[in-house]
């Protein structure tokens, strides 16, 4: 069964995560997505580690596309991009402002190709403003969009997370939302249209719930290390064998529950304790209670006192945990990849399921360049 | 033209931050969404303080553009409200967990029976199969499952989270997509369908790039694997703040002056700085190792020096932000992302507008957060209930 995007074609001259992540998500969704790339190659391939060769950047973010080569600074071959884009109902990009104009494949050039492309200009800071002109990397936007300074040990100084990409795939997430959308709209209206969305802006809308409370308190939320100021308990506990239990009672009737499993059933009885907001302002008594309890057994045991319970709690996952759990297998959200260039790999699954149209299979996508003659035989352009 | 969505009426089961906020970014886009709420409430009503008169802060930043509806959607009448909302809706979102829907008479089964082209969207915490598949999810449990935790703090100290609210955000942003897309689909074929997304499925994408550098590694470097047993990263310390930066690739000369001006000249041959130091900043593998050597440079000179400094030689550099400061950058002021509204009873407050800029359908603000049962009345008439039934419902218990 074809995907939800089936016959929708992506012009695709995206460079490094932000760009890249979003088109693979357009191309696990049915969509032919052509990736362009320069003769020198993009951004990705210079970033450590490889595997047989190529970054592994390059390697995930790009599945589910095919790869060709364009020297836009030629004439020639800017043609033959513009006869590609005639044919594509997508056009994404992800270059600092003014760079794509000056390609001549700006959305003026464009939308008169072909006026029923969805655009979209994607940048770290947008158009306009004192930091236009300047590179986003997902470091830089770390530092700058403020969230380093909400997280981190308490009492400690913010600090980075060290997965440099979650603030380039969030926004490449934003990116398919605005991409769905206007084809949508198209449907009804018969028209493209232009998107613009900036890294920054999508920095900000991801933390929309933080930034409510500092609007609301007009105080600078602290790191806490791995609790929240807003609901509480929720944060991890050391058990008995100096391991952590994740727990979060985020519903009132989880509370009770809480309690029964953890054998505290005094402190569900307690006024000071009975709602979130109370168990909010009166922390400092309960944590401790809570932490003395806890470090009583070893992790396995609360782990299933608590799912019982059907409270929510984990043990820390990491790869070697994750990546046969059958939680994970399961729901095939990690997923084994054979490609013909780079052996079996473990990747990510897709995010989505849709009954009717599946989105994937999930194909590794090409080397630089690896389908460019049959791209264009098939469009008729060679 | 108004948003893409404008038209599409979403019946929004979901409580908490994750179904709430995907359902908002629908309701940006234009579409009606009516909050369907037990009569206590939806939790995130109670996630605090703070407060903002007596709404949780964090509930008015994930409920914009939404009208509310109190309603026991465990008594038979209220069920059969949602199934006649359902009739002439477009799409349901609900996070009720795997099987639970189908016990109220609200799978998508059921609903299907009454409006063929619904698109109808689950979430769930973990996924609809395997073991924890009946387990709820909270936002911390899924990053410290996900692995999202050792990319943070120091090996042997108590685990750190994103403070940000990846899990629950992210997936609602998934939900938006999925919903958008399986309404595209149905705009072009004529058909509905039922949509998923897990919020660890979630963050188990959104870290692919880890699980594909941990598959087959030519060498055990890059941030990609590094991360695990890299030390906390402050960025760096400079007289009167932290910094980061880095420089771009292939130019020698503004790489040797920007060291000689920094008086780093024993780095001119040190094999660490090499490469026009891209190994030295930024996510360069010694870049740790190196950090004194900087910080000792950047010691007698403010953030703003340095900033300007690296941007001299072609570097790329920004200062660590806290929120305060955040609010008051000129680019973030240019963005115009910081957006005020009015709410019934909480006053005026600020929040995050939509993000996306279109040329055609723009994104908008409509409506404040609802407050509790704050459109039970205008939705129920609107639908075709009486007066009568109504002041009967709700002597029942059914609404509020």
């Amino acid at each position: 069964m074809p995907g939800i995007l089936d016959g929708i074609r992506v012009f695709d001259l995206t460079i490094a995560a932000v760009g890249p992540w979003a088109s693979k998500l357009l191309g696990e969704m049915g969509a032919d997505v052509i990736k362009v790339e320069a003769p020198e190659g993009e951004l990705s391939h210079v970033i450590p580690p490889p595997i047989k060769g190529t970054a592994v950047l390059y390697i995930s973010a790009n599945f589910n596309k095919r790869n060709i080569v364009l020297d836009l600074k030629q004439e020639g071959d800017r043609a033959t991009a513009l006869k590609i884009i005639e044919k594509s109902d997508v056009f994404i990009q992800n270059m600092r402002p003014g760079a794509v104009e000056r390609l001549g494949l700006g959305y003026d050039v464009v939308s008169q190709v072909n006026p029923r492309v969805v655009y979209v200009a994607s940048s770290a800071y947008g158009r306009t403003g004192p930091m236009a002109k300047e590179a986003g990397i997902d470091p830089n936007l770390q530092a700058l969009c403020g969230w380093c300074s909400i997280t981190g040990q308490p009492g400690g100084q913010g600090e980075m997370f060290r997965h440099l990409a979650h603030l380039d795939i969030s926004t490449s997430t934003m990116i398919v939302e605005a991409v769905l959308q206007a084809l949508l709209a198209r449907e009804r209206t018969g028209k493209g249209q232009k998107i613009e969305i900036e890294m920054l802006s999508a920095a900000l809308s991801l933390q929309s719930t933080r930034l409510a409370e500092y609007f609301a308190t007009n105080q600078q939320p602290q790191p806490m290390g791995s609790a929240v100021p807003t609901t509480v308990p929720h944060q991890a506990f050391l058990c008995e064998d100096q391991k952590y239990i994740a727990v979060g009672v985020v519903e009132e009737d989880q509370w009770p529950r809480f309690c029964r499993a953890l054998k505290v059933e005094a402190l569900r009885d307690d006024p000071r304790f009975a709602t979130n907001p109370q168990r909010v302002e009166n922390r400092a008594v309960l944590l401790p209670l809570l932490e003395e309890q806890f470090r009583t057994k070893p992790v396995a045991w609360w782990v299933i006192r608590l799912t019982k319970e059907a409270v929510p709690n984990s043990r820390i996952g990491d790869y070697d945990s994750l990546r046969y759990h059958p939680q994970v297998t399961q729901n095939e959200q990690i997923v084994n990849l054979e490609t013909p260039h780079w052996g079996t790999l473990a990747v990510d699954g897709l995010p989505w399921k849709f009954e009717k149209t599946p989105a994937g299979p999930i194909r590794p996508g090409g080397l630089k360049g690896e389908h460019t003659e049959a791209v264009l035989r098939e469009l008729g352009i060679l | 033209m108004s948003g893409a969505l404008s038209g599409f009426t979403v019946i929004d089961l979901t409580q908490g931050l994750c179904g709430p906020f995907g359902a908002m970014r629908l309701g940006d886009a234009g579409a009606e969404v009516l909050k369907i709420e037990p009569l206590r409430g939806d939790s995130a009503r109670t996630m605090g303080p703070p407060f903002i008169g007596d709404e949780s802060a964090v509930f008015l930043s994930v409920n914009r553009n939404k009208k509310s509806l109190a309603l026991d959607i465990h008594k038979p009448e209220g069920q059969d409200l949602v199934r006649r909302l359902v009739a002439k809706a477009e799409v349901l979102l609900e996070d009720l967990g795997p099987g639970e829907a189908e016990k109220l008479g609200l799978g998508y089964a059921e609903l299907q029976k009454i409006n063929a082209k619904l698109v109808y969207c689950a979430i769930s915490a973990f996924g609809e199969e395997g073991p924890l598949r009946n387990l709820p999810g909270a936002e911390l449990v899924i990053q410290a499952m996900a692995d999202y935790t050792n990319s943070l703090g120091r090996i042997g100290e108590p685990p750190v989270r994103v403070g940000t609210d990846v899990a629950s955000v992210n997936t609602g942003i998934f939900a938006s997509q999925a919903i958008t897309g399986a309404l595209f689909h149905r705009m072009r074929k004529g058909e509905g369908q039922r949509v998923s997304v897990s919020m660890l499925g979630t963050l188990l994408h959104m870290r692919g790039i880890m699980w594909t550098a941990m598959s087959d590694p030519d060498d055990w470097y890059g941030f990609h694997l590094d991360h695990y047993t890299k030390p906390p990263d402050h960025g760096y310390k400079t007289k009167d703040g932290r910094v980061y930066f880095g420089l771009r690739r292939g130019d020698s000369e503004d790489w040797d002056r920007l060291l000689i001006t920094l008086g780093m000249t024993e780095q001119l041959g040190d094999p660490r700085f090499a490469d026009f130091g891209r190994q030295a900043t930024s996510i360069g593998r010694y870049a740790p190792d190196v950090k004194p050597l900087w910080e000792e440079a950047f010691k007698e000179m403010t953030c703003e020096e340095v900033v300007k400094l690296i941007h001299s030689f072609n570097g790329d550099a920004v200062a660590f932000l806290d929120y305060p400061a955040l609010m008051t950058h000129p680019q973030v002021q240019e963005l115009k992302m910081i957006q005020e509204l009015d709410h019934p009873t909480a006053g005026t407050f600020k929040t995050i507008g939509p993000v996306w800029r279109f040329a055609d359908t723009p994104a908008k603000m409509q409506s404040p957060p609802p407050t509790l049962g704050q459109h039970t009345d205008e939705i129920l008439t609107a639908l075709g209930v009486s007066a009568k039934e109504i002041s009967q419902l709700r002597a029942s218990g059914v609404i509020g």
